[in-house]
């Protein structure tokens, strides 16, 4: 790499730079100088072919990246859904989960009650509460709304305390934004009671996330 | 959920793990009664029996009777049932270190305060006899990391206790200083002992990082909260590190920042 390109904001350069990437931390780096380019939009391509690099940091500032770029990079992710490499679908619901859009909905349903890997349920879990529904007609956010709280419900059920803990994270971001009394919130709210239940969920802290949910949503 | 192997019953498990005929059933029957905790009234019996088993090593009998007893041995320490202790005392000193790896962490996870003695008597020679290097694997003379961290969880702060402990935190492995320190650290609340395990967050290598996000954890040790966010690991690990934090919180301010470490968690998931 020349002094010139190294320096280079442009989006061309970078990903000519990060094409040539050669050792695993060359990549990281190389990953990193894509998000922070002048034009990020233009690196959604190589940002999901990090995914399936089983590099994990180079994977982590592509999640990071994708992200941040939000909706712009729901297509791409979507299309390009390898369910024949685990590590690449484990970053990509990662990535939607953190991007919120409703079009990952299917994926995020599937990753909870599906995945073999603890981390990618847990993420979905969450991706589940935190869908952005601002945009959508009332009936069709009920809609959605009603979907996420089927796959919480049955999310109470995992072996995983971890991706219990999430479901309560995730059943505190999908009511939170509903007015008192409303039937979603209520059922919600009666999903995190039995996750905040001694004689029915084990592990302490998954009782505590859970009576911080229904603190928080009692407080409005 | 099933586990990682065929999904069975508790009903299958007891009768896998009653046969003898089949070792490798056995193997996995004991390790499934543990894993699910089995409150079967049959299941501990049944374990200690096969406990029992063991016998000299025999390297070329493929799944060894050892294997079993070892699981046994790791399913009794999960399960926490009082009746193991003297039988897992017993094991405490026999000749398969692995055995004695099992025994020591399950004799911790049942606190039983019985153990210490003969666990301060296996390491009383210090790290340059107990803690050597064995001519024929890679594994310690006494399985250190194990002992260290049952007599830290079994809680017994005796000055000869600590005595045995103290020269660990100077072991050659940093495996077996964390384990050290972690033990000193639940026994004394010293911060000078989380000071050690703060620094080996930082340690280049990842083994070692983990190891020490968990000895954190379990001791529950608050201060570490932004320390741990920081270091470079799995965000799995860090979540098990900050469970522990909120679960065993020692250190300062306990339950007044329960939620600082929950909101810590939720931004790892």
């Amino acid at each position: 790499m020349t002094a010139a390109s190294g320096d280079s904001r442009l989006a061309a350069d970078r990903i000519r730079a990060f094409e040539q990437a050669g050792s695993a931390e060359e990549l990281v780096v190389a990953t990193r100088r894509l998000i922070a380019c002048d034009d990020p939009l233009a690196t959604v391509p190589q940002l999901v072919q990090v995914l399936g690099f089983n590099n994990p940091g180079a994977a982590v500032a592509a999640v990071d990246g994708l992200i941040a770029l939000g909706p712009a990079a729901v297509g791409p992710l979507l299309a390009n859904l390898d369910a024949h490499n685990y590590g690449a679908r484990a970053w990509a619901v990662r990535a939607l989960a953190g991007i919120g859009d409703t079009r990952g909905l299917d994926v995020l349903e599937d990753a909870l009650a599906t995945d073999v890997g603890p981390s990618v349920r847990r993420a979905a879990a969450r991706g589940l509460g935190a869908l952005r529904l601002e945009t959508l007609a009332e009936a069709e956010r009920q809609e959605v709304r009603e979907r996420c709280l089927g796959a919480l419900e049955s999310g109470r059920g995992d072996g995983e305390w971890v991706v219990r803990y999430a479901v309560a994270v995730g059943l505190e971001g999908l009511a939170l934004p509903l007015p008192p009394a409303h039937p979603q919130r209520d059922r919600a709210e009666a999903s995190l009671g039995q996750l905040q239940d001694p004689e029915r969920e084990d592990t302490l802290v998954v009782r505590l996330r859970a009576g911080v949910a229904l603190k928080r949503l009692n407080a409005q | 959920m099933a586990g990682d192997g065929e999904p069975i019953s508790e009903a299958e498990a007891l009768e896998q793990l009653r046969q003898t005929e089949d070792q490798s059933r056995q193997y996995y029957a004991a390790w499934w009664l543990g894993r699910m905790r089995s409150r079967h009234p049959e299941a501990v019996p049944l374990l200690l029996a096969a406990l029992r088993q063991r016998q000299p090593r025999d390297v070329g009998a493929g799944v060894e009777h050892n294997a079993v007893a070892r699981n046994a041995a790791r399913a009794l320490g999960k399960i926490a049932d009082g009746r193991a202790v003297s039988e897992l005392l017993v094991v405490l000193d026999d000749a398969d270190d692995g055995l004695r790896e099992a025994a020591a962490r399950s004799l911790g996870e049942l606190r039983a305060t019985a153990a210490v003695p003969l666990l301060t008597r296996r390491l009383a020679s210090g790290p340059d006899v107990a803690g050597a290097h064995r001519s024929d694997s890679p594994r310690l003379q006494e399985p250190c990391e194990a002992m260290l961290e049952a007599l830290g969880t079994i809680g017994v702060a005796e000055a000869e206790v600590l005595a045995v402990i103290k020269p660990f935190t100077s072991h050659g492995r940093p495996l077996v200083r964390s384990a050290a320190c972690r033990a000193l650290l639940q026994l004394t609340g010293e911060t000078a002992w989380a000071d050690e395990l703060l620094q080996l967050l930082q340690h280049p290598q990842l083994q070692v990082r983990r190891a020490a996000l968990m000895d954190l954890g379990a001791v529950g040790w608050r201060p570490a909260l932004v320390p741990i966010q920081r270091t470079l690991a799995e965000n799995s690990l860090k979540l098990i590190a900050l469970r522990g934090l909120v679960e065993n919180g020692s250190g300062h301010e306990v339950d007044s920042d329960d939620e600082a470490v929950l909101m810590a968690m939720d931004a790892l998931l």
